[in-house]
């Protein structure tokens, strides 16, 4: 999944610099969608969901 | 009269400032791969994930340096500080006191760990682009010239960060291949 996340951004990096901007964009948008969804996935535990409960206030 | 002399101060100033904050995060983007290739360390999954951002926040300054316009890249650049600045922030949350497992990843620098500076990084590029509108507004002056000292500027960071994007999807190949990512060694060398 990293190595999508990293691939996309690559492509959008390679298509800028070839100056198709929309391609680009598109990969971007994908990659972004990609990176937050690993985000979610990461930080998600079977135990305690996204709650972060040795934070006590 | 001059390429130069033709773009108005505000303009030059403004790119100025944009051409600062990509050499600055390409300059992090290289310390923390000398850190991963140097010193061994491999980098946790959200350590590569707050990479992944900054390369975000460099391909939308990139953009912006190139425009002259429009703003769609200091949105893009600014969608990915606020990405950066959850992602380093829920880190410094996760390991903020010490628990089995759940240590700080990798050595300190100056004392402080990779994610709180991270939280650091994103907070200034959010105050950059405040700035940035506050003093300039979001000049609207058309395209800069590509012979500029500041468009060659730009071109060579553009090649520089394209590069090094490259370098880490390999290395990022190399150390998860197509599966979750782990600290523990490169999956794919012996």
């Amino acid at each position: 999944m990293m190595a999508a996340v990293f691939f996309t951004l690559s492509i959008a990096f390679a298509l800028d610099f070839a100056g198709h901007r929309s391609l680009a964009l598109s990969c971007l948008l994908l990659s972004f969608a990609l990176g937050v969804s690993l985000f979610l996935w990461e930080v998600y535990s079977p135990e305690y969901g996204f709650r972060m409960p040795w934070l006590q206030l | 009269m001059t390429e130069a002399a033709a773009v108005p101060f505000a303009v030059t100033l403004d790119r100025l400032i944009l051409a600062a904050m990509l050499l600055i995060l390409a300059a992090i983007l290289t310390a923390a791969m000398v850190m991963q290739y140097a010193f061994r360390e491999i980098p946790c999954p959200l350590c590569l994930l707050q990479r992944y951002a900054m390369f975000g926040t460099c391909f939308g300054l990139i953009g912006q340096l190139r425009s002259g316009n429009d703003q769609r890249g200091a949105g893009i650049s600014m969608t990915f500080a606020v990405l950066l600045l959850v992602i380093a922030v829920r880190q410094t949350l996760l390991d903020l006191f010490p628990r089995p497992g759940h240590d700080y990843v990798g050595s300190a620098v100056f004392g402080i760990h990779m994610p709180v500076w991270s939280v650091f990084v994103a907070v200034a590029l959010l105050l950059g682009f405040a700035v940035r509108l506050v003093l300039f507004g979001a000049p609207r002056a058309g395209d800069l010239p590509e012979r500029a000292p500041i468009g060659r500027l730009t071109r060579a960071l553009a090649i520089y960060v394209t590069l090094i994007c490259t370098i880490n999807l390999v290395s990022v190949i190399v150390q998860c291949g197509a599966d979750a990512c782990h600290t523990t060694g490169y999956r794919l060398l012996p």
